[in-house]
């Protein structure tokens, strides 16, 4: 006589496919962030009387070495007004927001060059700020 | 004789709580990661590749460099500059009047242009960079 095994089913506990769905949601929308230029190492220059900033079409930035990104990818000025042509493409006026992220020791002469590259290429320059520090002691 | 009741408190699965941790992190790190800047917006012309030919005789003209602000030939500190340039394009009525040449010195440091550049658009002016281009030439 033959005895029949008993069938073992592995099966994922249907409760977590919550989690589970929430957590790859969160991934692909890490993923999604081309813009990423977290690893650009700057500071920002500090100027009173500054707003907030709506969303970027593309974010372009200074660094430390004085060195040219356009949304993380380093990029020579020279080519930087047709690349953020390609980039704003055929986006309407009020959304062609453009990101500048100066590193605050920088000099006209590398700042320059990107600021008339984005205004060549008709984007709306913002130029990314920290709020000046007030004095308590007026 | 009295018979005691199951107990009606539901825990969480205990299971879950690495998982509810793990969520809530990333949750906070991409609140953190998504946080709004702040900055200060700026009209530019469009850089035109061929020259205008137009009167710049009207236009101000605005020299930058790291000790001083020149202002159609008068040298003015910041506070000075940001009276005189909305005393100026006060007079202006034109738009094409409000125009402002910006020349800045090579080794301008960014916060003083902002400073410039800030007292211009506050002012109502048009900013407009005046470059320097190199040219090669050749002699034969």
């Amino acid at each position: 006589m033959k005895l029949q095994r008993r069938k073992l089913t592995a099966s994922v506990p249907s409760f977590a496919m919550g989690d589970i769905g929430f957590l790859l949601l969160i991934f692909f929308v890490i993923l999604a962030r081309s813009q990423d230029d977290s690893h650009i190492q700057w500071q920002p220059a500090k100027l009173d009387d500054i707003e907030m900033a709506a969303a970027p079409r593309a974010t372009v930035s200074i660094d430390t070495g004085y060195k040219t990104y356009l949304d993380g990818k380093e990029i020579s000025p020279d080519n930087l007004a047709a690349a953020l042509t390609d980039v704003l493409a055929d986006t309407p006026a009020g959304e062609r927001n453009v990101f500048l992220k100066v590193h605050r020791e920088a000099k006209a002469t590398h700042f320059e060059p990107v600021i008339a590259a984005i205004s060549e290429a008709g984007g709306d320059l913002v130029h990314i700020l920290e709020p000046e520090e007030q004095n308590s002691q007026k | 004789m009295k018979l005691n009741r199951g107990k009606m408190l539901v825990d969480p699965p205990a299971c879950a709580s690495s998982d509810i941790a793990f969520t809530l992190i990333i949750f906070f790190l991409v609140c953190a990661a998504v946080q709004p800047e702040t900055g200060m917006s700026q009209a530019l012309p469009k850089t035109e590749s061929q020259t205008e030919k137009r009167d710049q005789s009207q236009n101000l003209e605005v020299s930058i460099t790291p000790s001083s602000i020149v202002l159609n030939g008068s040298p003015l500190n910041l506070e000075n500059f940001t009276k005189r340039i909305a005393a100026e394009l006060k007079k202006k009525t034109r738009e094409a009047d409000r125009i402002v040449v910006v020349k800045s010195a090579p080794d301008t440091p960014y916060p003083i242009w902002l400073g410039v550049s800030q007292a211009i658009d506050q002012a109502g002016g048009i900013l407009t960079l005046e470059l320097e281009t190199e040219k090669t030439i050749t002699v034969e």
